[in-house]
C-alpha cells in the first residue's frame, strides 16, 4: 500500500499533465457540441456519450466526423 | 512568393478552424507523455499482475524502454493518425470546386500543390518535435543517468519517414480526388516497403529502415553510414512524388 | 472597342459537338445577355474564355489579348462568378476577399479598402459570420464582390440568378445594374425576364452556335412585328369582329384564342385606328385592347426553333 502511494507520487508529474490534456480535449469538444445547433452525423446525445466515455479518441472522432458546420 | 504565402496561410487557417492543429498538438503531446510513462510503469504493472509465487526476472526500466515506446507509438499511432488527418487535403477542394476561383484569379497550380505540402509539413514538424521534446524531458527526469548513442539521428530518421509519407499522400490526394485514394496509395506504398525488406540486400536502401531500426540507432548498433542510403531513397521518393503531383495536378480538371 | 471577341470557336466532348464555329463579340460598357437553353454550351464557352477548358479550334481575345489554355494571363482582366459559387466555409467574407486579393497581387494596403467598398456594394458589410452559414443569395453576392476585387474590365457571370428566389434575384440584378458603370458585364441565363430587365445587348446560343446577336432594342424592332391584342366578352362578338370585311381583308389572318384576338401588323397605329372603327361600327366594347410590345420570349422561340 505504502509502495503504491509512493509510486503514484512519483508518477504525478506525468499523470497530471496527461489527465489535463485529455480533459482539455474533452471539454473543448463538449463546448463545441453545446454551442452548435447540429452535428454532421448521428445525434448530439450519442456524441456527448462518445466524447465523455471514449478516452482521447472520442473527442478526436467528434472533431473529425461529427462536428457541425459553423 | 506572395500568393504562395497567402495560400499557405489559408491552409493553416483551414487546419486551425477544422480543429486539426488542436488535435495534432494535443495528440502528439499525449503520445510524448505516454512513452516515458509506460516505460516507468512497465515493471509495476508486471509485478502487480503476476500470480503470487511466480518469480520472474524483471530488469529495472531504463531510458531505452522509454525511447522504445516513443518509436513504437511514433511509428504506429503517430504516423497513422497523421496520414488519416491529412488524407482529405485535396478531396474537399475537388468536391466543392473551391480551387476554380483561386486558379481563375491567377493562382498557379504549382503554388496550390506546394502550399498544401508546406502546410502539412509545418504541422507534422511542429507536432513531431513537440512530441519528441516532451518524451526527452520526461526521460531525462525519470532516468537521469540514461545514455543513448545516436538519439538525434534516430529521431530525425522517423521525421524524414513522416515527410516521405506526406509526399506520397499528397500524390494520392492530387490524383484520386477523394479521401480513400490517398490512404490506399500510402498504405500500398508502406506495404511495398515491407515486401522489399524481405530481400536483405535491399534493406540498406529501403526507407523502411528509417521507421523500424530507430532503436538499433539509439543503442549504437547502426550509424549514419548505415542509414544514408535509406535517407537518400526517402529524399528521392519525396522529390518524385512532388514532381509527379505538380505534373498530374496541371492536367486535372478542377 | 470590343472587350471580348470570340471567333470560330469549336469544342467537342467525346462524340458530342458542344460548340460549332461560335462567334460573337462584346463591346465595352455593355451588359451582355448570353442566352440559351440548359445544355446549349453557355458554361463551356465561359470556361474556355477563362482558360479552364481548351477549345478545339478558333480564337478568343480578351481586351485584345489572345486567351491561352492553362496560362491564362488574360484572366487579370476578368472577374468570374461561377453558377454555384463555393468558397471556403470556414472563412468570413472579409478573409476570403483578402485571400483573393493577395493571390491576385493587389497591394496589401489596398485590399482592405477595396473589400469594404465591395462588401457594402453587395450588402454584406455588417455580416461577420462565416461563409458556411450564408444563404445562396448571400454567397452569390459575395461571388460578385470577389469577382470585382481586381477591378476587372470584364465581369463574367454564369447563371447568376438561376438558383435564387425572386428577392435574391432582384438583388443580384440591381447590383449588376450598378456595376455597369465600372465594367462590362456578360451573363449567361435562360431567364429571359432577367435579360430584359438589365441587358442592352444579347446573343442567343443554340446548338453550339450563335443564332442571333446584337443590340437588344434593335433586335426587338427588327425581328418581330408588333401585335395588337383585343379581348372581347363573348364568342359571338369575336366571330362578328373577325368576320367583318375589313378585318378579313388584312394581310395576316387574325389569331383567335378563346375570346382573345391577336393581329400582327407592321403599322400598329394605323391598324389600331382601323380596329377601333370596326369595333365602333359593330357596337362592340372591348374589355381590353392594346398594342403589345414584341417580347424577347417570342424572338427566342422563333430563333431557337
Amino acid at each position: 500500500m505504502f509502495r503504491m502511494l509512493k509510486d503514484s507520487m512519483e508518477y504525478l508529474p506525468i499523470i497530471l499533465p496527461l489527465l489535463t490534456l485529455q480533459l482539455v480535449l474533452m471539454i473543448t469538444a463538449l463546448i463545441h457540441l453545446f454551442k452548435h445547433p447540429n452535428v454532421r452525423r448521428g445525434n448530439k446525445v450519442v456524441w456527448v456519450i462518445v466524447v465523455v466515455f471514449v478516452n482521447i479518441f472520442g473527442p478526436i472522432l467528434y472533431f473529425l466526423i461529427g462536428r457541425g458546420e459553423d | 512568393m506572395k500568393p504562395f504565402i497567402a495560400f499557405t496561410k489559408k491552409e493553416m487557417l483551414e487546419y486551425s478552424r477544422s480543429y486539426k492543429i488542436f488535435i495534432f498538438l494535443i495528440l502528439f503531446a499525449i503520445l510524448g507523455m505516454l512513452s516515458p510513462l509506460s516505460a516507468v510503469f512497465m515493471d509495476d504493472i508486471l509485478e502487480n499482475f503476476m500470480p503470487k509465487g511466480v518469480k520472474i526476472e524483471i530488469t529495472d526500466p531504463t531510458n531505452l524502454d522509454s525511447w522504445m515506446q516513443f518509436f513504437k507509438n511514433g511509428t504506429q499511432t503517430g504516423l497513422m493518425i497523421m496520414v488519416i488527418l491529412f488524407s482529405g487535403m485535396m478531396a474537399k477542394e475537388y468536391e466543392k470546386s473551391t480551387l476554380i476561383n483561386m486558379v481563375t484569379k491567377g493562382l498557379s497550380r504549382k503554388t496550390v500543390v506546394l502550399s498544401k505540402f508546406t502546410a502539412a509539413l509545418i504541422l507534422w514538424t511542429v507536432s513531431y518535435w513537440l512530441c519528441f521534446l516532451i518524451t526527452l524531458a520526461y526521460t531525462k527526469y525519470y532516468f537521469p543517468d540514461g545514455k543513448t548513442a545516436n538519439l538525434g539521428l534516430a529521431v530525425f530518421s522517423l521525421y524524414v519517414f513522416g515527410i516521405m509519407l506526406i509526399a506520397v499522400l499528397l500524390l494520392g490526394a492530387v490524383t484520386f480526388k477523394n479521401v480513400y485514394g490517398p490512404l490506399l496509395l500510402t498504405g500500398g506504398f508502406t506495404l511495398i516497403l515491407f515486401l522489399v525488406n524481405i530481400f536483405p540486400k535491399a534493406a540498406e536502401w529501403n526507407p523502411l529502415q528509417l521507421a523500424n531500426s530507430n532503436m538499433r540507432v539509439v543503442q549504437g548498433i547502426l550509424k549514419l553510414s548505415d542509414l544514408k542510403y535509406s535517407l537518400l531513397t526517402a529524399a528521392i521518393v519525396v522529390a518524385v512524388s512532388l514532381v509527379s503531383s505538380l505534373k498530374i495536378f496541371d492536367r486535372k480538371g478542377l | 472597342m470590343d472587350i471580348l471577341t470570340i471567333s470560330g470557336l469549336s469544342k467537342q466532348f467525346g462524340q458530342q459537338q458542344v460548340l460549332k464555329d461560335l462567334s460573337f463579340h462584346v463591346p465595352e460598357g455593355s451588359i451582355y445577355g448570353f442566352i440559351g437553353k440548359n445544355g446549349s454550351g453557355k458554361t463551356t464557352t465561359m470556361k474556355i474564355v477563362l482558360g479552364l477548358l481548351k477549345g478545339d479550334s478558333g480564337s478568343i481575345e480578351v481586351c485584345g489579348e489572345k486567351v491561352k489554355y492553362g496560362h491564362s494571363k488574360t484572366n487579370r482582366y476578368i472577374g468570374y462568378l461561377p453558377d454555384v459559387p463555393e468558397f471556403y466555409n470556414y472563412m468570413t467574407s472579409r478573409e476570403y476577399l483578402k485571400l483573393c486579393g493577395e493571390i491576385t497581387g493587389i497591394p496589401t494596403g489596398k485590399i482592405n479598402g477595396k473589400s469594404d467598398e465591395l462588401l457594402s456594394l453587395v450588402g454584406l458589410s455588417n455580416i461577420n459570420k462565416r461563409i458556411g452559414a450564408y444563404s445562396r443569395g448571400m454567397k452569390q453576392r459575395l461571388g460578385i464582390a470577389q469577382a470585382l476585387l481586381n477591378e476587372p474590365k470584364l465581369l463574367i457571370c454564369d447563371e447568376p440568378t438561376s438558383a435564387l428566389d425572386p428577392l435574391g434575384r432582384k438583388e443580384i440584378l440591381d447590383i449588376l445594374q450598378q456595376v455597369k458603370e465600372q465594367t462590362t458585364v456578360i451573363f449567361s441565363t435562360h431567364v429571359l425576364s432577367d435579360v430584359e430587365a438589365i441587358c442592352d445587348r444579347i446573343g442567343i446560343l443554340d446548338n453550339g452556335t450563335i443564332k442571333l446577336a446584337g443590340d437588344l432594342k434593335e433586335i426587338k424592332l427588327r425581328h418581330h412585328q408588333n401585335c395588337l391584342v383585343i379581348c372581347l366578352e363573348s364568342k359571338e362578338k369575336v366571330n362578328a369582329f373577325v368576320n367583318s370585311e375589313r378585318i378579313r381583308s388584312l394581310r395576316d389572318s387574325a389569331d383567335v384564342q378563346g375570346t382573345t384576338i391577336k393581329l400582327k401588323t407592321e403599322r400598329p397605329d394605323e391598324t389600331m385606328s382601323m380596329v377601333m372603327n370596326v369595333l365602333v361600327s359593330l357596337s362592340i366594347i372591348p374589355s381590353k385592347i392594346e398594342i403589345a410590345k414584341p417580347q424577347l420570349q417570342d424572338i427566342f422561340m422563333e430563333v431557337v426553333e
